[in-house]
């Protein structure tokens, strides 16, 4: 008993160097375990939300659940076309409510998939990370992919697909998680 | 083709002079602002506004394509390009037609051809108008040497690509030729991307005078008179008036003549003006370059003509003929402008933004003021330093001039340092009163209150 982690023993710490290898080679990016007063969170970047669960919970990341509502006139572009200089969005200062807003880094006209009939890029409740494609901007035909620049939860959705919107307009609201998983010890 | 809705792709003083022109007309308006400018005063007086991009003007005021998706987004069927940032781009004006979006200006083409100065200046030739003794493009050094020495010094060196000084150089003598020469064209290469040089012949004691036209789609054109702008300090101009002052009744009736001549030569539409340099010791002029915008200038003309020139801009950019004929303007009396800029004169001119705590403008009969400055607004640090024209109406130049003189002692600003002092100095200096005026008389003016103001310390 007396390896770094304290009241693990070493079989115990055996077991959980397993789990972070097996979740390595695995497609789920986090595992969070409680058993009793054991709680353990294990993953890469940043952590999902902890809602308290109970048992084995997995957020994973995207692909998302397709959209019910119909989409208006949409984009022409591929999502290979519209790479092109990405901005970077910005995300505000933590409102009232604990979101933080992704806004717009550049005027034009916002698009929530890819292409026509595609799946949005994020939905309420989806997790996204700093580099997740949250939207296109569209301007002149030349389609800006923009990153959400936050790692959080989106809870609200503020702009219509296919609206002109400003420089520096809200598109998302997010409820950023407290701190990247990586930075921190693997046992909560 | 109508105009129901126009986007404004400018800011400040320029800004609200159309939004003004756009409600006498019953036209929508839709401002773009950058960052910067979301709480200015014509973004107050606009229909609605659509924020472009951050404030470095880059991003925002001189990006084509985000200004076509703004007038195109916001259901707008024009585009207002004011005057600077894209006013005189020809790309803007195709990616408008490309888009069935009217551009309130030159077609694209007029555009291109009096961009390139060499190209205006053939044009000009062609059609009979004097250009001053010069040459073609430029390459080399010995080139330059050779044409040099046929025109005879002084001479200037050019930017092919140029406007607003840079790449300017007057070369005195022939032994500075080759350090000229490198100078302005790197100077030329770092403004323009294109480090093409031409010559002209260098008037030492010359006025700058332009003639204010307007064309329409019918192939109409008429001068609105002409202006001079000799009063300029680093080829910017400070203080502009109209008609000009000391110039024989032929010879003004030539010049604008000649600049009716050039434009109607390749079609002109939409307002425009063609410079001259006057040169005061043959009396004789010669073409410099067209603008093909509104200017700065222009309350003047508007002044003396009584045509509102915007409000006629919108009126050709939907179609429409002329609404006069050159003998139905009549000029009355003279109008001075004076460039109210945040720059400190005493300092070298340094500019002085920051947040204006003092506004006091005079007011009264025969005074006009553009501008989108008040008590609290934030000159913000991004863009020009002007803050006002004032215009002043008088029955004659020395009914105006002693106006301007009252009206500029009255003008009070705080907060942020102006160039009030030195406007107030030349209205009061003799050789202004006098119009003895040429393109030097800035630099001379600004030594001459420099030692002044040395002279009442001591």
């Amino acid at each position: 008993m007396n390896n770094a982690f304290g009241s693990l023993s070493d079989d115990e710490v055996r077991q959980i160097a397993e789990l972070v290898e097996t979740l390595d080679h695995s497609t789920f990016d986090f595992l969070q375990l409680e058993i009793g007063e054991l709680k353990l969170t294990i993953g890469k970047g940043t952590a999902p939300l902890t809602s308290g669960a109970i048992a084995p919970v997995a957020a994973v990341r995207l692909p998302l659940p397709a959209p019910a509502a119909p989409l208006p006139a949409a984009p022409v572009a591929t999502p290979a076309a519209a790479a092109s200089s990405p901005p970077a969005a910005k995300a505000t200062a933590p409102a009232q409510d604990g979101t933080v807003a992704i806004v717009a880094p550049i005027m034009g006209r916002f698009y929530a998939q890819s292409e026509p009939g595609a799946a949005p890029f994020v939905t309420v409740g989806a997790m996204v990370r700093n580099e997740t494609t949250v939207a296109l901007i569209e301007v002149m035909k030349v389609f800006n992919a923009v990153p959400a620049g936050v790692s959080g939860v989106v809870t609200e959705i503020c702009v219509q697909d296919a609206e002109i919107i400003e420089y520096g307009q809200v598109m998302f609201r997010v409820r950023p998680t407290e701190t990247a998983l990586a930075d921190v010890p693997i046992i909560a | 083709m109508t105009v129901s809705r126009v986007l404004i792709a400018n800011r400040g003083e320029i800004a609200v002079r159309i939004i003004r022109a756009c409600q006498a007309l019953g036209i929508e308006t839709v401002l773009a602002v950058s960052e910067a400018d979301r709480d200015s005063l014509p973004a107050r007086l606009a229909g609605r506004t659509i924020c472009i991009g951050p404030p470095s003007s880059t991003a925002s005021y001189l990006n084509v394509k985000t200004i076509v998706a703004a007038a195109s987004g916001t259901g707008s069927d024009a585009v207002h390009p004011g005057y600077g940032f894209l006013a005189e781009s020809s790309e803007l004006a195709e990616a408008c037609a490309a888009q069935g979006i009217v551009f309130v200006g030159p077609q694209a083409e007029q555009i291109r051809q009096m961009g390139n100065k060499l190209q205006a200046r053939a044009l000009a030739r062609q059609c009979g108008v004097p250009i001053l003794p010069g040459s073609e493009k430029v390459h080399t050094y010995d080139e330059a040497a050779t044409v040099a020495e046929q025109i005879g010094f002084p001479v200037m060196l050019k930017a092919a690509a140029g406007g607003g000084g840079r790449g300017m150089k007057i070369v005195t003598e022939y032994k500075d030729m080759r350090q000229m020469f490198t100078s302005a064209s790197a100077e030329a290469r770092a403004a323009f991307g294109d480090d093409t040089l031409y010559l002209e012949r260098f008037i030492p004691n010359a006025r700058h005078v332009e003639v204010q036209l307007l064309g329409d789609r019918l192939g109409n054109v008429i001068h609105l008179g002409e202006r001079d702008c000799s009063l300029q300090r680093r080829h910017q101009k400070l203080v502009e008036e109209a008609p000009a002052p000391a110039m024989t009744e032929p010879r003004r009736e030539e010049i604008r003549q000649a600049a009716v001549t050039l434009a109607r030569n390749i079609g002109y539409e939409n307002a425009g003006t063609v410079e001259f340099i006057f040169d005061q010791d043959t009396g004789r002029f010669y073409f410099l370059e067209m603008n093909t915008r509104i200017q700065v200038e222009h309350p003047v003309s508007e002044a003396i003509s009584g045509i509102d020139l915007v409000q006629e801009q919108f009126r050709i950019a939907r179609g429409e003929a002329l609404r006069f004929s050159q003998s139905d303007v009549i000029f009355r009396g003279h109008a001075i402008e004076c460039r109210i800029t945040a720059e400190v004169p005493d300092q070298g001119f340094r500019p002085s933004p920051g947040r204006i705590s003092e506004w006091s403008p005079p007011e009264g009969p025969n005074i006009r003021l553009d501008t989108h400055c008040y008590a609290g607004y934030t000159v913000p640090i991004y863009y020009d330093s002007m803050l006002a024209k004032l215009i002043i109406y008088g029955r004659d130049r020395v009914e105006a001039v002693e106006r301007m003189r009252r009206a500029l002692e009255q003008f009070s600003v705080s907060g942020v340092g102006t160039n009030l002092p030195f406007l107030r100095f030349v209205m009061g200096h003799p050789d202004f009163a006098a119009g003895k005026v040429n393109t030097h008389l800035v630099e001379e003016l600004i030594t001459q209150m420099g030692s002044a103001r040395a002279g009442a310390k001591s």
